[in-house]
């Protein structure tokens, strides 16, 4: 608004009252807007409050500035004075400020929305949601894999179309990056395994079963176990936020409009590289995991090197390290499949590629222990019936 | 269509002055040495080719980007060397609305306009929401409050998107790529916005575009940048600028033609 002359803009606004019963007039003076509101309507409300009032005045001639939500306010405290048969002018208004309440259209502020607010469901319905939901993913989990499987044969009988630079780079992001943390975590939980089993043993003597303990326990269960939650950390969820964004840009769309299958061009070489990276990531994490046991058997336990060796080799046996690489590579599969799948879930917005990379890591890490007891139960049938023997 | 009223009949005040702004990203020089001042309640606009530093300039003039050297000044402060404080003040003194509308998907209509009101005023529940509705009103999106961004189509977006930036009441408005990517009647309906805004309100406007049809309606007055001048090349009202230039490359980008001479090498080129 352009300043009135005469005024001293820079100085506070002041409100002024002047009372002639019935009549009662306000002089505005300096800037109105967001910054001093509710302190001038307070004061207005609480003179126009008066029962003996009847007709309500107020001068905007020295008003320097004057904005929407204080135009607003003025609105509202005539139709309030107008509720009490209080008949409200306002005058002396310059042009701008006549422009300024030609934004207000009143109709708008009773309109109804055309959405009701949400609120949250009742305990009944969640559940019911909930359920409906599970059975949903799981159902669009199970059409996924089959339209994985389908991509995955394809690919088997046409090489050709395979995007091996893709399965590279996959490689490279999932296995070569991730190779400082899995050995570390591997080398550290080698490390305490060691020292704990050791704070046991040593009260039988068994001190020389140490390395046993922390050979087998590795290559059976935590090796694999152990890279795949930290594939599923770092890869599973990279696999499902990079489709979803995609998703969001309508990228998939558009590979779909040039003929591609989106599994087929996004899905099969994350899953592949997986596959490929994940045993040899398991291999690292399992030898990483030895020689952090090794540390203190050298340093803890008087074991020489070649003895902790030695024995450590004796344990491993050649059924173990198969069907844990095995397993690593099934954990594998699992990962990289359900991170596509959930980033191929994503519908729009930022909110939704968090939620499902975050469904991504935990359903994976759900289906890898699920999956591994369903190994060990299977492996053990194996074995005592010989089946690979 | 020329809308010089404004201009004739108030007295030019700066309200922010840009001062031989220099911007580069290691070797590559964006721009150097640009110089212009904002007057209180123009529409100023923008344009130039891509890749001329337009967008680089509004993320200048909003604290968003420091430039390589040069000034901006809001009311004889700089913000380029501004403290984190003062330039969150001069944050609350404009509003912005970006390309995508840039709406926060997460909340709705509602909760996207309220959320500046509620953190910078001391306002209770009723007034925010009747301030809300008026701002709703004023971008023709009246009862759309309880909707999310992803329920509205693209040009309701951007509507949403300069109700909650003028939340506030700004001084100044940054539009960046107004109708970029709108249908023409969806466009009109945005310029006519604007122009109302502006007239009704005073509210002082820079805007980025390069809808020559909507530069026409809305500017008072444009701003024309080129990449291998790296920096402006003309300013002035965007008729005299069509109809009296002389530099081939503003001709060209008004007159929307290839300069003469030059359109092999531009096909090919491109």
């Amino acid at each position: 608004m352009t300043t009135p002359r005469n005024i001293d803009c820079s100085a506070d606004y002041q409100v002024s009252f002047k009372k002639e019963e019935p009549d009662l007039f306000i002089d505005l003076k300096g800037e109105f807007g967001l910054k001093n509101l509710t302190v001038f309507t307070r004061d207005i409300r609480k003179a126009v409050s008066d029962p003996s009032i009847q007709n309500l005045t107020i001068d905007f001639s020295q008003v320097c500035y004057l904005d929407s939500a204080a135009a607003l306010s003025f609105v509202q405290i005539e139709k309030e004075a107008a509720e009490r048969k209080i008949t409200c002018r306002l005058v002396n208004l310059s042009a701008e400020a006549k422009g300024i309440f030609s934004v207000i259209h009143p109709d708008v502020l009773t309109l109804r929305p055309f959405k009701p607010e949400q609120t949250r469901e009742g305990l009944v319905s969640q559940i019911g949601q909930t359920s409906w939901s599970i059975g949903r993913d799981f159902v669009n989990f199970i059409t996924f894999i089959g339209d994985l499987l389908s991509a995955l044969v394809y690919t088997l009988m046409h090489p050709s179309t395979l995007r091996g630079k893709d399965v590279l780079f996959y490689v490279q992001r999932a296995g070569v990056d991730g190779l400082p943390i899995v050995a570390m975590i591997g080398a550290l939980m080698g490390l305490i395994m060691a020292f704990m089993s050791y704070l046991q043993f040593k009260q039988f003597g068994a001190n020389i079963y140490v390395p046993t303990l922390v050979s087998f326990a590795m290559i059976k269960e935590l090796g694999p176990i152990m890279t795949a939650i930290l594939v599923a950390g770092r890869s599973g969820s990279a696999f499902a936020a990079e489709i979803g964004t995609m998703q969001v840009n309508e990228e998939v769309d558009a590979l779909q409009t040039m003929g591609f299958d989106p599994v087929r061009f996004l899905a099969v070489p994350k899953v592949l590289a997986a596959v490929i990276v994940v045993p040899i990531l398991t291999v690292y994490a399992d030898v990483a995991g030895i020689l952090g046991g090794l540390i203190i058997g050298v340093t803890t336990l008087d074991l020489t090197f070649k003895t902790y060796i030695t024995q450590s080799i004796k344990t491993i046996q050649v059924f173990d390290v198969v069907t844990s690489l095995i397993k690593a590579a099934v954990f594998a599969g699992l990962i990289s499949a359900i991170g596509c799948q959930r980033g191929f879930q994503v519908r729009a917005g930022a909110q939704d590629v968090g939620k499902f990379t975050t469904s991504a890591v935990v359903a994976a890490i759900f289906l890898i222990v699920v999956a591994d007891s369903i190994f060990a139960v299977m492996l053990y049938y194996v074995k005592r019936y010989g089946i690979l023997a | 269509m020329k809308r010089s009223s404004m201009q004739e009949a108030s007295e030019k005040t700066p309200i922010l002055s840009v001062k031989n702004l220099t911007q580069r990203f290691d070797d590559n020089v964006v721009f150097e040495n640009v110089s212009f001042d904002v007057y209180k309640g123009e529409v100023l606009v923008i344009v130039g080719g891509s890749g001329c530093g337009k967008s680089t300039l509004l993320k200048i003039m909003i604290g968003l980007q420091k430039p390589h050297a040069g000034q901006v000044l809001y009311q004889g402060a700089d913000i380029v060397r501004a403290s984190d404080e003062a330039l969150n003040e001069y944050r609350k003194n404009i509003g912005v609305l970006f390309q995508s509308g840039a709406l926060f998907s997460s909340m709705s209509i509602k909760e996207n306009i309220a959320l500046p009101l509620q953190e910078y005023t001391d306002l209770d529940a009723g007034a925010i929401d009747r301030i809300i509705r008026m701002k709703l009103g004023m971008v023709n999106l009246g009862g759309y409050e309880n909707h999310n961004p992803s329920e509205l189509s693209g040009g309701m977006k951007k509507r949403a998107g300069i109700a909650r930036a003028m939340a506030l009441d700004p001084r100044i408005l940054f539009l960046d790529e107004l109708s970029a990517g709108l249908d023409p009647i969806t466009a009109v309906e945005l310029d006519e916005l604007i122009i109302k805004t502006n007239e009704a309100l005073g509210t002082t406007m820079v805007i980025v575009t390069h809808e020559l049809e909507s530069i026409y309606k809305i500017a008072h007055r444009v701003l024309m940048l080129d990449k291998e001048a790296r920096g402006m090349i003309a300013e002035g009202g965007p008729l005299e600028l069509k109809e009296n230039a002389t530099d081939p490359r503003v001709r060209s980008f008004f007159l929307r033609q290839l300069p003469e001479n030059q359109d092999e090498q531009r096909f090919y080129a491109d």
